[in-house]
């Protein structure tokens, strides 16, 4: 069993600057430049943890959404793939 | 003008006998929640709008008598479904009574054979969809705010849906319903008199009339509602183009592109790009090249989703279209059928993150005047956001409303930190949603192809986009409601009992 270690999920991974507004610290998640939070609105603080299962629940919701409107959803890229495949050589 | 009387102890003690004492909502609580809807309004204003008491029957009969008791004490009515309209009708504006119909949301009937369902109003139609799963049906009525909006709410809106190209709008799919006029009558309006009838002929069609009256005509209380099958398939490729007019030109190729199961097609202009490159995951990375969005949806059975989106990609490969990948495509279109989940912040002019509420100004404009729409609509916004720093331009989106690309609704999202909303910002907000929509109507559009045209500032171009059909709105409201007890107050219907002095 691995016991939960405070500061371990409080010291989120480095920011790395991906546009002039925008940071990444998890693979895909973005964040609002802290320097961009500082007059209005403060950042919270999230334990790493819950940081990752906002992104999760986020999938989790619209995954659910697809099968709720279609039994199925086509791959655009595949069909694309198709076309490309068909052109004369 | 109709105003609420204080509401005597006889009144309530009526309404109780009416529809249970417990039905009938008095807290301050009951009564703040149901003063508003997501359109921003000063917060200094909002006690002007917060109703007498609140009530919630269980029925046709109940609202039938509610609507008895209000017109004879001349008490102000105002329904109240999901209050996700974003023109203010489910907000009282003379006090009254607020009818709330959620606990009308059972499903009375499945008809697996003529393929439709009868329901309360107050039903949500994702809760409908999950009773309607298991016999692989579905209801295809998909406003942003599928998740919390009412079928209710959907006839008195004339609600639009976001796959109405292909299976069309509220007005398409609600066969027939009942109605509770303000004097307590009943009656029920569809394409004739069968409640399950989708073309007749027979008399007035009346069922327009009763869709997005904004609740100022009368109260709906059971709707029967056609279903489609459940689509086999589901496809949404987006797409990023360089600049503007290649997007525009593309959209309408493939709204012209004559494929069956083609469910809409959308275009995002460059101020909605650079809303996305600042605040959505998807958009963030996206390069500086990337200047419009176009997304193309299709709904149907596999194999004629597959073909028809085949010919989309072929139509946008031509068209000089970058495709931006499944991940992308599919996680945007998903997130569409929600957007009131969306937390919502801004900028100020320097750049600092700000709590901003959400208002889309909606009209119906055709594709050929797309473009100069979107010009005017920005160098308003610009105006308003250099002399006031609470407000936020969050670009334009336009949506097919119709297989052939005749109109789009287009909407300019902006962001108002409705906190710092005084007199004199909300006054210029008024005078820019009056500008918005004179530019629609000068362009041959119309003020509204979704939200309705209610609310302060649009509302004044309303008898000008109509011209003479404005006066037989006025003749119809007085005819239907003698006491201007339903809604008073709304689509500037007070002059339908104006008494004109010599």
């Amino acid at each position: 069993m691995t016991g939960y270690r405070y500061h371990e999920q409080h010291t989120p991974p480095p920011a790395r600057q991906v546009t002039d507004v925008a940071v990444e610290r998890f693979e895909h998640i973005f964040e609002v430049d802290p320097k961009l939070m500082t007059a209005h609105v403060a950042q919270q603080l999230f334990p790493n943890w819950d940081t990752l299962r906002i992104a999760a629940s986020r999938g989790d919701h619209l995954e659910w959404m697809h099968r709720h409107w279609a039994y199925q959803v086509i791959s655009a890229q595949e069909l694309l793939d198709e076309i490309e495949s068909e052109q004369p050589g | 003008m109709t105003i609420a009387p204080e509401l005597s102890d006889q009144v309530v003690s009526e309404l109780a006998d009416a529809v249970g004492g417990q039905h009938v909502l008095t807290s301050k609580t009951a009564r703040y929640n149901r003063a508003r809807v997501p359109a921003p309004f000063p917060v200094h204003r909002w006690a002007e709008r917060v109703p007498d008491l609140v009530v919630m029957p269980a029925s046709t009969e109940e609202v039938a008598e509610v609507m008895r008791i209000a017109n004879a004490h001349r008490i102000p009515v105002v329904p109240r479904d999901g209050g996700t309209g974003l023109t203010d009708g489910a907000v009282p504006e003379r006090r009254g009574i607020i009818v709330d119909v959620k606990r009308m949301n059972d499903v009375k009937a499945i008809d697996t054979d003529n393929r439709t369902c009868t329901v309360g109003a107050g039903i949500n139609m994702l809760k409908l969809n999950e009773v309607l799963a298991p016999y692989g049906l579905l209801y295809p009525d998909d406003p942003a705010s599928y998740p919390c909006s009412l079928v209710g709410g959907r006839i008195g809106t004339s609600g639009w849906s976001l796959i109405g190209s292909r299976y069309g709008h509220s007005r398409d799919l609600v066969l027939s319903f009942s109605f509770v006029l303000p004097t307590g009558r009943v009656i029920r309006v569809g394409d004739g008199g069968g409640p399950k009838v989708s073309k007749s002929s027979t008399g007035y069609q009346l069922k327009h009339l009763f869709m997005g009256h904004q609740g100022t005509l009368g109260i709906a209380t059971e709707a029967t509602l056609k279903l489609i099958p459940k689509p086999e398939a589901e496809l949404s490729p987006f797409w990023a183009f360089p600049d503007y007019d290649s997007a525009h030109q593309c959209v309408q190729k493939l709204a012209h592109a004559g494929v069956a199961t083609f469910a809409g097609a959308v275009l995002f202009d460059e101020w909605k790009v650079d809303y996305l490159r600042r605040d959505d995951e998807a958009y963030i990375p996206q390069p500086a090249d990337v200047r419009a969005l176009v997304c193309a949806v299709a709904y149907g059975n596999a194999d004629e989703v597959r073909a028809g989106g085949k010919r989309f990609m072929r139509i946008a490969r031509d068209a000089g279209a970058r495709y931006l990948g499944d991940e992308i495509s599919q996680g945007d279109w998903a997130a569409r059928h929600d957007r009131y989940a969306t937390p919502l912040h801004g900028r100020t002019r320097a750049g600092q993150v700000v709590p901003m509420s959400w208002h889309c100004e909606d009209s119906a404009i055709n594709w050929t005047d797309l473009p100069q729409v979107r010009l005017e609509w920005h160098r308003i916004a610009d105006d308003l956001r250099r002399r006031f720093d609470m407000f936020d331009d969050w670009g334009i989106f336009a949506y097919t409303s119709a297989a052939t690309g005749v109109d789009y609704l287009t909407e300019i999202d902006i962001g108002i930190w409705e906190q710092e909303l005084d007199d004199e910002s909300w006054t210029a907000w008024v005078q820019a949603k009056k500008d918005i929509a004179e530019v629609a109507v000068r362009h041959g559009g119309s003020i509204s192809a979704c939200h309705g045209a209610c609310r302060d500032g649009e509302v004044d171009l309303v008898p000008v986009e109509l011209g003479g059909a404005f006066d037989v709105m006025l003749d119809v409201k007085r005819a239907v409601d003698p006491n201007n007890i339903m809604n008073p107050g709304k689509y500037l219907l007070d002059r339908a009992y104006e008494t004109e002095v010599e």
